[in-house]
């Protein structure tokens, strides 16, 4: 298989740190060191609008809300400290969706009708990641002070902080929400990922995942139905695979795993299930794992971009480790050396593929981000 | 920084600080001496690509010697031409925090201890990276600067060298009570990122790289 550069959006004029997709449209939002976030359209890889002066700092991470009700909202998170929510009225006639791909006094106005809603304050230094839980009540923001909060949605621009998790002990480098459930997973400096869940009334530290041996940059969520696994990325430069284990007393492994049910006890039982094939030479700032296809992206330091999926191996006449007559493996099936030139990779991230028209097509989009100002744009072909 | 943190730094002779120029003149200090005379060999082409140069982290003093050109060129087409003794003519120069002397002179940036390794270019990446390990001996071991020190060394290599190097800072084995944790803080991208948006430190900095040539 071969992952082909299909585009970039137009060149920014300094390090592009993520990019993200809109849950519904065919946008993507990125954050830049030059403080500023471009949104750009996914039908003709144009620049839509560009959005300044909410943060004083580099803007290091973003997110988009799912379930957001006629408008568009966006999370960013600031070497500033603060978290910033801007808002955009879709109701009117410019939802990008479907229009006509407009003029440039169209696109003006677009730039203005983007707000800087809220300023969210209460870390101490840097913020370097912020996520929306799937069902958008819930954001979760990480900083370099140590800490995870969770800030919740009270409706009309307010946002009350319900949690602070102070459980890591250096940097959290990113929080992450499982697809379905509200189970919150954060990677940091400390070389551990924590997952937390609420337990009655209070967000608590169910599990540690350890056996990285340095910085965890990156974690993303598998989404499969009642099996739940984390792939998480390292400066160690290995991406590894955690899957959660019913718990003991559970009365069936196959029936989907309730939080309700787990209220009681706030453990969870994960272990490390692979490690994704060793390739990359350099820290690994990046992983994705496909909520479509369920393929693996990586990306770092080294310039690489790697993809990885998961394979059914039947091992003949060899006994397999756990009894059953196949297991299963990750192996690569494409990598681009080199991706952006001679220059660092920030993230990497999956996403929809669109027509010109706006209408959602088949298959999947990579996009990527350097130090290169470039967001480069990849599909992988059959 | 009113407290003076290593009262009576070692300090070396200009004259016996390494340096591809004028070198016939010097006396030179016993380990620079030696590690210069081997950067000044003739070098042919095939050693460039040799085994040494995937060996990150190696002792590869030996193995990437330069030509004898001394231009300042960085042109990505002539990879070669940046060596160890130039690494160490943009950063020897660098300021101390708290003395008047250069990183050099207080040999704390020893040429011996800058590794330079360039990657071939291949049909699958026509886009070799090239590597520089430039290991800092703090002056005391518990110095409290080391962070300032190796923090200005980074900024000083960003900004000097073509985007195809990737640098590693760090604290030489032994010389530090917390090296471990120096070096995770120096090679953290975001966390160097953040601190040169920091405009107290980089006021810092930029006093100490002010005398860079």
């Amino acid at each position: 298989m071969v992952l082909k550069l299909v585009g970039s959006f137009p060149v920014q004029p300094d390090r592009v740190w993520c990019a993200a997709p809109h849950p519904h449209l065919p946008l993507v939002a990125t954050a830049s060191t030059d403080r500023a976030v471009r949104i750009y359209s996914l039908r003709d890889f144009s620049l839509v609008s560009t959005i300044e002066g909410g943060h004083k700092r580099s803007i290091r991470s973003l997110s988009w809300k799912p379930n957001a009700k006629g408008e568009s909202v966006l999370a960013t998170g600031s070497f500033d400290s603060s978290t910033g929510i801007w808002h955009r009225d879709e109701r009117g006639a410019h939802g990008d969706g479907e229009q006509q791909p407009e003029s440039n006094s169209e696109e003006r106005e677009e730039e203005e009708e983007w707000r800087f809603a809220v300023v969210l304050d209460g870390h101490d230094s840097e913020v370097k990641s912020v996520a929306w839980s799937a069902g958008g009540s819930f954001l979760a923001t990480c900083s370099r002070d140590k800490t995870v909060w969770i800030w919740e949605d009270m409706g009309n621009e307010n946002y009350e902080t319900i949690a602070v998790l102070q459980d890591h002990t250096q940097d959290v480098k990113m929080v992450a929400w499982h697809p379905e459930e509200e189970l919150l997973a954060s990677s940091s400096y400390d070389d551990t990922v924590r997952l937390y869940k609420e337990d009655t009334d209070d967000w608590v530290c169910c599990a540690v995942l350890t056996g990285h041996t340095s910085t965890v940059w990156s974690i993303s969520f598998e989404n499969n139905g009642h099996q739940s696994r984390l792939v998480s990325a390292s400066d160690d430069q290995t991406a590894r695979v955690w899957c959660r284990k019913p718990k003991v007393g559970e009365e069936s492994p196959s029936q989907p795993p309730s939080i309700i049910k787990g209220a009681t006890d706030e453990t969870e039982n994960w272990e490390e299930q692979s490690v994704l094939p060793k390739i990359h030479t350099r820290t690994i700032y990046s992983v994705d794992w496909s909520k479509k296809t369920g393929l693996i992206a990586t990306a770092g330091g080294d310039g690489q971009i790697v993809v990885y999926k998961e394979v059914d191996v039947t091992r003949d006449g060899e006994p397999s480790e756990f009894g059953s007559e196949q297991s299963k493996e990750w192996e690569i099936i494409a990598q681009v050396p080199a991706a952006h030139g001679v220059y660092e990779i920030n993230s990497v991230n999956w996403c929809p593929k669109w027509d010109k028209q706006g209408t959602k097509v088949d298959g999947e989009l990579l996009l990527s981000t350097g130090d290169d100002g470039i967001v480069n744009i990849f599909e992988l072909n059959l | 920084m009113s407290d003076i943190i290593n009262a009576n730094p070692t300090i070396l002779n200009p004259s016996d600080l390494p340096t591809r120029q004028s070198e016939s003149r010097k006396k030179q200090s016993s380990s620079a001496h030696i590690a210069d005379k081997i950067s000044r060999l003739p070098t042919s082409k095939a050693l460039l690509y040799d085994p040494f140069s995937a060996s990150l982290g190696e002792d590869s003093a030996y193995g990437s010697g330069a030509s004898d050109q001394d231009d300042d060129d960085e042109d990505e087409s002539a990879p070669e031409d940046i060596d160890e003794q130039e690494i160490y003519d943009l950063i020897s120069t660098i300021s101390d925090p708290e003395h008047p002397l250069s990183l050099g002179e207080l040999a704390v940036i020893n040429l011996p201890h800058i590794h330079v390794t360039h990657a071939p270019a291949t049909p699958e990446n026509p886009y070799p990276m090239s590597h520089v390990l430039v290991e800092i001996t703090p002056t005391i071991n518990h110095c409290s600067l080391a962070t300032v020190i190796g923090l200005g060394v980074r900024v000083r290599l960003e900004q000097a060298l073509p985007p195809r190097f990737r640098i590693d800072v760090r604290i030489r084995e032994g010389t530090h009570q917390s090296t471990d944790q120096v070096n995770k803080q120096l090679n953290d991208k975001e966390r160097v990122a953040a601190a040169c948006e920091n405009e107290t430190l980089m006021g810092v900095l930029s006093n100490m790289l002010a005398t860079c040539k």
